[in-house]
């Protein structure tokens, strides 16, 4: 499998806060990468300069080989969807045309509202049930729903990498199953690679194709969710105990517990 | 759907703006008869026709200055996703006062005014964006601040030569600080509108990318917008069209604050159809409140800016409860 991303000794900052420290990740072309760590150990910060939002502070990344900065934005944001923990929409803005946005560096002037990019839009509504919403006002409409939109720009942008930042957090059980659901279609049919923050150890063991753990702004661990989600791993990175159970079905989960005193 | 709404709303505006025009145009220390404007014969009528033509140089600017207000302050709200963002508030309109003003002072030339006004505009722009940097990002708390801190510094500095200023100097001071649309002529018009188009057309060119800023600077980054670059120069333009209006009439509070809200309740949010609904309904509210500054106590005239504010205030107050 060929590296489509790598992060090079990258390191970001927020003002005088260090968020990420010499970061060394390489992403597959067409991998689902889980990033998994303790909060502040440097994962949303990993989207954001991968989405051009943070610049990188040192180090490099470097997408097909070449550095991610010598890219017109434009070029990158055709590339790469962000899908961020959330939006706190100020102004009224019709469903349709937050899902539009994600056509916007397809378009001259970042203007999308031809035939075709309505087209495009609504079908990635429908794919992500929120067709019903396109001419509702997106600023209010609930948590959960403001995500399946954003879902759906991610869609609509098609883009061949998506970054989500915690995709799943405040959604029923039912529309997250249907958001990875989505999320799982693309990256079998579209061979979309996608990196996925979550908190959720058991998910990434799930639908992860390889997991990188992160602590203090630096890769801990990586490899396949069997060999990083392990009690001694899963220790280091978030320092708590845990057990390997089986469930009914077979599946392996982990269950954490806070160390003995 | 959509397109009908905001054909809808660029109507309603422009009916506005005629409905003003020739409000400004009939009303004022004499009140003239629309009759006697329009089909009147004799001495009635050339009087009337005489009368309206001394206005029509006073509505024209009050339209322009107008126009660039309520533009400068729709780009503003929409780059820092904020709806308090406003030329007056952001301390924009008192760099500039205080740039022209000194221009003044210094003896140079009515001409050179705008440029001074674009400068004292840019200036404030820069140093409330200093002010409000904070781990290299604009912070947009910090930046309502930091608006506040520069009009504090600006109105000390202008009452501060108003105080030793003497005659001529002192009412020219009074013009800067409390805004008036009085000193009207053709030539002012005609200087006016070259800055108000060209910092309109570079807005109406980001609209696209301000549609992105509306959602968020993090929202317009990942999708591909020169974040930097972009701030900059929808902050040049709105400072352009603040300086030039400043310039021309002085200091003018409300419209830039007012008039996007209400554009933005008839079309919505989207900056390709709300920056000339909020140009043209800019123009229709100065010239109407223009009007009523002339009319309300005649022959006394009242600070066009006080009637924008009784007029905007009790308006943004409907609009706050109607929109929490």
């Amino acid at each position: 499998m060929s590296t489509l991303l790598e992060a090079r000794g990258l390191s970001a900052s927020y003002g005088a806060t260090p968020a990420l420290d010499g970061l060394d990740a390489a992403i597959g072309r067409g991998e689902l990468v889980a990033l998994l760590g303790e909060n502040g150990s440097g994962k949303s910060t990993f989207l954001r300069v991968i989405a051009r939002i943070v610049p990188a502070g040192g180090g490099e990344v470097l997408l097909e080989g070449r550095p991610l900065a010598g890219f017109p934005r434009r070029a990158t944001a055709r590339r790469i969807a962000y899908l961020p923990q959330s939006t706190e929409l100020v102004f009224p803005i019709r469903s349709l045309d937050l899902v539009l946005q994600g056509r916007a560096p397809h378009s001259r002037g970042f203007s999308a509202d031809s035939a075709e990019d309505r087209d495009r839009a609504l079908a990635a509504m429908r794919a992500c049930d929120v067709e019903a919403l396109a001419e509702r006002d997106a600023s209010a409409l609930s948590g959960g729903e403001t995500r399946r939109v954003f879902l759906a720009r991610a869609l609509a942008q098609e883009a061949e990498i998506w970054l989500l930042d915690e995709p799943t957090s405040g959604l029923d059980p039912r529309h997250r199953l249907e958001f990875l659901e989505v999320i799982a279609r693309a990256h079998a049919d579209r061979k979309t690679t996608v990196l996925l923050v979550t908190h959720e150890i058991d998910l990434a063991g799930e639908i992860a194709d390889r997991v990188v753990l992160l602590r203090a702004g630096r890769a801990l661990a990586e490899g396949s969710p069997r060999e990083t989600l392990t009690p001694d791993r899963l220790r280091e990175a978030f320092g708590v105990e845990s057990r390997i159970v089986t469930d009914d079905q077979g599946r392996r989960r982990v269950v954490p517990y806070a160390p003995s005193r | 759907m959509r397109a009908k709404r905001v054909a809808g709303g660029l109507a309603a505006a422009i009916a506005l703006l005629a409905i003003a025009v020739v409000f400004g145009l009939l009303t004022g220390g004499v009140h003239l008869s629309p009759v006697d404007l329009v089909a009147g014969v004799g001495p009635a009528g050339e009087t009337a026709r005489l009368v309206a033509s001394l206005r029509a140089p006073r509505v024209a600017l009050s339209a322009l200055v107008g126009c660039c207000l309520a533009v400068a302050g729709a780009a503003l709200q929409a780059l820092l996703k904020n709806p308090l963002a406003d030329p007056f508030l952001l301390g924009t309109s008192g760099g500039a006062a205080a740039g022209a003003a000194f221009a003044a002072v210094a003896g140079l030339s009515p001409l050179v005014s705008p440029a001074a006004a674009f400068a004292g505009a840019i200036g404030s722009s820069v140093a409330v964006a200093a002010l409000a940097r904070r781990g290299g990002r604009l912070d947009l708390q910090r930046l309502l601040l930091a608006g506040l801190i520069a009009n504090a510094f600006f109105s000390a500095v202008l009452l501060a030569v108003f105080s030793v200023a003497s005659g001529q100097t002192a009412r020219t001071m009074l013009f800067w600080m409390m805004g008036s649309l009085a000193d009207a002529t053709p030539g002012k018009v005609l200087a006016l509108a070259p800055y108000g188009a060209a910092g309109f057309a570079v807005l109406v060119a980001f609209a696209g990318r301000l549609n992105l800023f509306a959602v968020g600077e993090e929202n317009a980054a990942a999708l591909g917008v020169d974040v930097e670059s972009s701030k900059r120069i929808v902050f040049l333009a709105s400072s352009l069209l603040t300086g030039a209006a400043v310039a021309f009439a002085g200091i003018i509070g409300f419209v830039g604050l007012l008039v996007p809200h209400a554009a933005r309740a008839a079309v919505g949010n989207d900056q390709r159809a709300l920056l000339p609904v909020s140009a043209i309904a800019g123009a229709a509210l100065l010239v109407a409140a223009d009007a009523v500054s002339r009319s309300a106590f005649a022959p006394a005239e009242l600070p066009v800016g006080a009637v924008t504010a009784a007029i905007g205030a009790p308006i943004f107050a409907w609009l706050l409860l109607r929109n929490p």
